[in-house]
């Protein structure tokens, strides 16, 4: 990071939480208005059964504003974004989206990055895609390239420091 | 028809199977690939990381297709949701279209919503058509009965404009019937695989696989197709390791719909990247030989 980036640091975070919190405004809003509670996004969650996520309780308790609970919570990692509950609500309404940004929310706060996805995010910042090609075998156990498959060579940002100044204000933001 | 490749992260880097298949077969069908330098990752992956982030890098993408004057090819359901919600925002939100835009110029890139997406499924069933691909099948694949399973970000969300309708999606079994082979509908038919939450929850995710596998196996198909190269990630290469979650030994043959069409076209399984497949796919072959 240069000079400049820790010097607009100051706005960049202003402005991060502003839509953040503009974003999750705006759903619950939305779920206040239309959200009736037949639950039917829980009866279709593929994280209901094993990982006991209820999507009408999230957004129920969204309605009540109780955001900052369900930002510490580890349930909103559950979420498979199947997107099942936002295709079948009678209403419209997608607690989906209201996932993503919950977790979105959780990470801005400087809450720790769960899993692998830091991994995924320094890849992607760095040559372009979530992980490097790997090697891989086959069923017989012979190993394989993806240069020895004859296959192109991949393609990632060509110029890396310009692509990386594009997207890292981006992935920068903190609240 | 001349389409540039979006290759994602998945497919290129570990998925080889997909891509081999994919380059094999589709330019029989009159679809030149074309290469196309400077992509990234779609951002879907890191949607619960950063939302803005996911946009951003979608949206560039796309200026770069822009910039070759190209539509794109996105055999990856998950880069597919990505780029169309990347298209409507940049046609629908104008005040985030010139954000984005801002953004871009720093690498000398624009974009407008105007680059056309296609899947494999529905290029090869809306747009070259299954009388097109009857004509290419010279080898009799013995009817393998095939449960098909989708992906859930070519399927939802239906708002946003998917290729395959949502709640009963037919194209691939058209393209199945086409090819030589069938497929009966399942109750599991539209179970996630689990992979998104592979990052954060690998074991449930490992389960939810062998959860699916285990009902296909237990309704007798003889294999699963499919058309994404996370699923594909599941129900192939980590197929051992879901048959111990559910206590079960699972041996259900996991094709890409594209290895099944270059089969059925006569193109021989080594050139179709089959040995990269970990279940056991030498019984669907050995089906194609029983029917020949």
């Amino acid at each position: 990071m240069g000079i400049t980036d820790l010097t607009s640091m100051a706005e960049v975070e202003t402005e991060a939480r502003r839509e953040l919190n503009e974003r999750l405004l705006r759903l619950r809003e939305e779920a206040s208005y239309y959200c009736y509670q037949c639950a039917k996004c829980t009866a279709g969650c593929e994280a209901h059964k094993l990982l006991e996520l209820e999507p009408h309780r999230i957004v129920a308790l969204l309605k009540r504003g109780l955001v900052q609970e369900m930002v510490n919570s580890d349930i909103i990692w559950t979420c498979l974004s199947c997107f099942k509950c936002k295709e079948r609500c009678p209403q419209k309404v997608a607690p989906v989206n209201i996932l993503f940004a919950l977790k979105n929310l959780a990470v801005a706060s400087g809450k720790e990055v769960p899993g692998d996805y830091t991994a995924m995010l320094t890849s992607a910042m760095g040559m372009g895609l979530i992980q490097d090609v790997q090697t891989v075998t086959t069923r017989g156990g012979e190993t394989r390239t993806r240069e020895g498959l004859c296959l192109p060579p991949i393609s990632v940002p060509t110029d890396p420091a310009k692509f990386q100044m594009t997207v890292m204000t981006v992935a920068m933001e903190k609240v | 028809m001349r389409l540039g490749l979006f290759p994602g992260c998945l497919m290129p880097t570990e998925q080889y199977g997909y891509e081999i298949s994919l380059r094999k077969v589709l330019p029989m069908l009159g679809v030149e690939i074309v290469d196309v330098m400077d992509l990234s990752c779609c951002g879907e992956p890191l949607k619960s990381i950063n939302q803005m982030l996911t946009l951003t890098l979608s949206t560039r993408s796309l200026a770069v297709f822009k910039k070759e004057g190209l539509d794109a090819l996105v055999p990856c359901p998950m880069c597919h949701l990505a780029l169309s919600e990347a298209n409507r925002i940049v046609k629908e939100e104008e005040d985030m279209a010139r954000r984005l835009n801002e953004k871009l110029s720093a690498e000398g890139l624009d974009y407008d919503g105007s680059v056309a997406l296609y899947h494999t499924i529905d290029l090869v069933h809306d747009h070259i058509g299954l009388e097109k691909v009857k004509d290419m099948v010279k080898v009799d694949l013995g009817s393998p009965d095939m449960a098909t399973h989708y992906g859930c970000h070519i399927i939802r969300p239906t708002e946003l404009g998917r290729p395959v309708d949502a709640e009963n999606p037919q194209k691939m079994e058209r393209i199945l019937e086409a090819i030589g082979a069938r497929s009966n509908d399942y109750a599991e038919k539209l179970d996630c695989c689990g992979g998104p939450v592979l990052p954060v929850h690998p074991d449930t995710a490992v389960t939810k696989t062998g959860q699916k596998l285990q009902a296909v196996q237990e309704q007798g198909f003889d294999g699963m197709v499919l058309a994404c190269p996370w699923c594909h990630k599941m129900y192939d290469s980590k197929q051992k390791k879901a048959g111990e979650t559910v206590g079960a030994k699972l041996e259900v043959p996991v094709v890409y719909l594209t290895q099944l069409m270059g089969l059925a076209f006569g193109i021989p399984p080594g050139e179709l990247g089959l040995d990269l497949n970990q279940s056991p796919v030498e019984r669907l072959l050995q089906k194609d030989k029983e029917g020949a």
